[in-house]
């Protein structure tokens, strides 16, 4: 019987969420096989079977969150299967259990190193691990269950913050303090006994009043109004997580610069107007990623991190662009931008941005990113200040390029601007250094040629 | 109140015990004209004589087995074992002499000796003299187990197991020796089964002896700087009799327990008391108690690999932590 725990699917991966299991208990599993789909802080992504065998039990059911590491399913050979199902659907009257599948014994039983290889069935039965952790009894700790018990809380309602999810103390507390009903139960009753002893009506109007409204289940009128609450996906919680570890970790200072995009327009223009049908014409986007790709080779600590005191260098120039999803914000990674040309760039980010609105991206599409370029201008924002994607150095904020007065040469007259800021990390990356690789990218955009070299 | 090490408080406590009793004596292998291997009963040859204090052959079994013959005869011997690791050669006079002997007569033959030993690794000694067997004497009923870590209790602890009419073994830890603290010039005795709590805290309850009572109360240092964790740390300073009742009070106010020892992690004194705190403190428990024990392994001699299988302060921060999970 082997054990299937949920993966490690990325390396910020802490927790996934069984989607839908692909596979159902009793049916064969090869190696390879799609067994389950599973949603983490990134992406949703189907797991493939390492073992094969017959899917024998599954612990996680769908839409559960659990730890990586905990277990989700059972994997045994079809003997094994075929004896449970034997037994019933009542899995603790169950009939033989396989003698290759010893249950895990209690631990007096284990400590007494006397324990016969093959218990009797009955001892089995009760030897066996909880029937279902998905159904059956919610993880708390014992004095979450004895709070719980004394107040009247529903366990099963409760989400844990503990290892596993476990139902831990300040959970309970919480939910008892939040519920009111803890409160509210007892006292409702006692203000109509009150009424009831003093056989007044003027008695429980009061009293009444008083005791609805922390015992109404529908939450009150703020001065907000009514608030409703939502909970965030898992994408959502890692940017909520990641962003404000960045922004409370990260010492953020602003590079703001205006670069004259004239030449770039006229030629995108240009190629624009001598592609063939299906072509693939870089946006200026693509050239912004191409020209910080350029620069970064050539200024190391922005394409570096400051991680564990030390300042991190990579030999690769993974650009990450921002991209807007479905009600969330993800970062695919092109790969070796510097490696690359700019037809090569724009065919990637169309590709990986496709991918993104159809929810097939996969974490190392998502991952490996050494600066991140984050562009607003399609909707019309002059300019913006972007927090930085950690442990990254920093992030390019690109507003819109728009026709607008410039002076050239003592003489009033239009150009293409386009207004980008720059946001470092001063732990490794400082102001002078910053401004030199800002000026490079600059530089590339206004001489549009080196960034077709 | 003085300033003593250690080895200083414990030779304070037998040389005044045998003023004040002349059935109390001292033998074991160079505890007499060597002054002892530790330097523990230095001046007491000159002081009492060779009559009281005895230089024996190397010969465990046989020392103990005289100890043990000297307290049934009404003699209060301390019978000092060069190591703990030489206890094993003496395990048949302690276990199935020593601590039977008055169960099996019913009380009308008494065995008031004392064996006082130290134990403890670090000093790349390998694995045959680096022992922590605190767990091995902990299990044998009729044996009282004291094991203290500061001089102040060494000397307090000391005197009282010499005027206690049961057979004690008393572990003392080689890296302890040198430690230096205030010990009050009074003759204080110190009743066996009484915790120390050595810093009052709401989070966590760490309970640590020997000298992982010192990593124990580092680590709260550590947890209340760096982790925002307030830490009760305490040091039960005899583990038979037990001060159950002060550790069990301490988890129901904290609701988590980090047990740290030097001993091997099977059936150890970790596992001891995560049980009994789990018997009786169930309801009170948030999270599953932590041991932090010596590594599952012979002692490695290599300086690197022994200090791997030695518990440490950042350890014993792991495991609060690791018992706070999800709540800070």
């Amino acid at each position: 019987m082997a054990e299937v725990v949920m993966p490690r699917l990325s390396d910020s991966m802490e927790e996934g969420t069984i989607l839908q299991w692909l596979k159902q208990v009793g049916d064969e599993v090869a190696i390879g096989d799609e067994l389950v789909e599973i949603e983490t802080d990134k992406a949703n992504m189907a797991y493939e079977s390492d073992v094969a065998g017959t899917l024998a039990e599954i612990l996680v059911q769908e839409g559960e969150t659990v730890a990586i590491g905990t277990p989700i399913a059972q994997i045994g050979d079809a003997s094994e299967v075929s004896g449970r199902d034997g037994g019933g659907t009542d899995r603790t009257a169950a009939g033989p259990v396989g003698a290759g599948d010893p249950p895990p014994p209690p631990v007096a039983k284990a400590s007494s190193g006397a324990v016969p290889p093959t218990p009797p069935p009955a001892e089995a039965a009760i030897n066996a691990p909880p029937a279902s952790n998905g159904g059956g009894r919610p993880h708390a700790s014992p004095i979450a269950r004895r709070i719980a018990k004394e107040r009247q809380l529903d366990l099963s309602q409760l989400q844990g913050s503990g290892p596993g999810g476990r139902i831990v103390k300040a959970d309970v507390e919480r939910a008892a303090s939040s519920a009111g009903g803890a409160v509210g139960g007892p006292a409702a009753e006692e203000a109509s006994a009150t009424a009831g002893g003093g056989g007044s009506p003027a008695v429980t109007g009061p009293a009444a009043d008083a005791v609805s409204p922390s015992s109404s289940p529908v939450s009150p009128e703020t001065a907000k109004g009514t608030v409703s609450y939502e909970d965030p996906s898992k994408l959502q919680s890692t940017v909520a997580r990641r962003m404000s570890e960045s922004k409370a970790t990260a010492p953020h200072f602003y590079l703001e610069a205006e670069i004259d995009m004239s030449r770039l327009v006229a030629a995108r223009a240009q190629i624009k107007a001598g592609a063939k049908e299906g072509d693939v014409v870089p946006s200026f986007n693509d050239m912004v990623v191409k020209a910080c790709a350029l620069a970064l080779r050539e200024h190391p600590r922005a394409n570096g991190a400051y991680r564990d005191g030390r300042f991190e260098l990579y030999s690769r120039v993974n650009v990450g662009v921002a991209v807007a999803a479905r009600d969330a914000l993800v970062v695919p990674t092109i790969f070796d931008a510097d490696q690359k040309n700019l037809r090569q760039i724009a065919g990637d980010s169309r590709a990986l941005a496709q991918r993104v609105r159809d929810g097939q991206i996969t974490p190392p599409e998502l991952s490996g990113a050494t600066f991140t370029v984050s562009n607003l201008g399609m909707f019309g924002i002059d300019s913006f200040a972007a927090v930085i994607n950690p442990p990254q150095a920093a992030i390019l904020a690109v507003g819109a390029i728009a026709e607008r007065p410039a002076v050239r040469d003592g003489q009033i007259t239009t150009a293409h601007l386009m207004r980008v800021n720059l946001a470092c990390d001063h732990r490794i990356l400082y102001g002078a250094p910053a401004a030199e690789f800002l000026a490079r990218v600059r530089t590339l955009l206004e001489e549009p040629l080196s960034l077709a070299l | 109140m003085a300033e003593l090490r250690m080895r200083e408080a414990l030779r304070d406590a037998m040389a005044e015990e045998m003023r004040r009793d002349e059935a109390v004596l001292v033998m074991g292998e160079d505890v007499a004209v060597f002054q002892g291997a530790f330097k523990v009963t230095e001046g007491l040859l000159d002081e009492f004589g060779e009559r009281r204090v005895r230089d024996t052959p190397i010969s465990e079994n046989t020392i103990v087995g005289a100890g043990v013959g000297a307290a049934m005869g009404g003699l209060r011997p301390i019978v000092e074992l060069m190591t703990v690791n030489f206890s094993l050669l003496a395990l048949d006079q302690i276990v199935n002499h020593a601590a039977a002997i008055p169960y099996m007569f019913n009380g009308q033959a008494r065995v008031p000796m004392v064996v006082r030993m130290p134990g403890g690794g670090g000093h790349q000694l390998g694995p045959t003299h680096s022992h922590s067997f605190e767990a091995l004497f902990l299990q044998v009923p009729g044996l009282l187990v004291a094991c203290p870590s500061t001089p102040a209790d060494g000397k307090a602890l000391l005197k009282t197991a010499i005027r206690d009419d049961n057979p004690v073994i008393f572990i003392e830890h080689e890296s302890l020796y040198g430690t230096r603290g205030e010990v009050p010039e009074d003759d204080g005795v110190l009743r066996f089964g009484e915790a120390a709590i050595r810093r009052e805290g709401g989070d966590v309850t760490i309970v640590g002896i020997l000298k992982m009572a010192h990593a124990a109360a580092h680590a709260a240092e550590t947890l209340a700087e760096k982790h925002g964790v307030e830490a009760e740390v305490i040091d039960p300073r005899t583990l038979r009799p037990l001060d159950l009742d002060t550790i069990l009070e301490s988890v129901r106010k904290t609701n988590r327990a980090v047990i740290v020892e030097e001993g091997w992690p099977h059936g150890g004194v970790g596992a001891n008391l995560a049980t009994l705190i789990t018997e009786q403190a169930f309801d009170y428990l948030d999270a599953p108690v932590q041991r932090v024990t010596g590594a599952d392994v012979h002692m490695p001699y290599s300086r690197r690999l022994e200090q791997a299988a030695i518990p440490h302060e950042e350890h014993v921060v792991k495991a609060a932590l690791a018992a706070l999970e999800g709540s800070i």
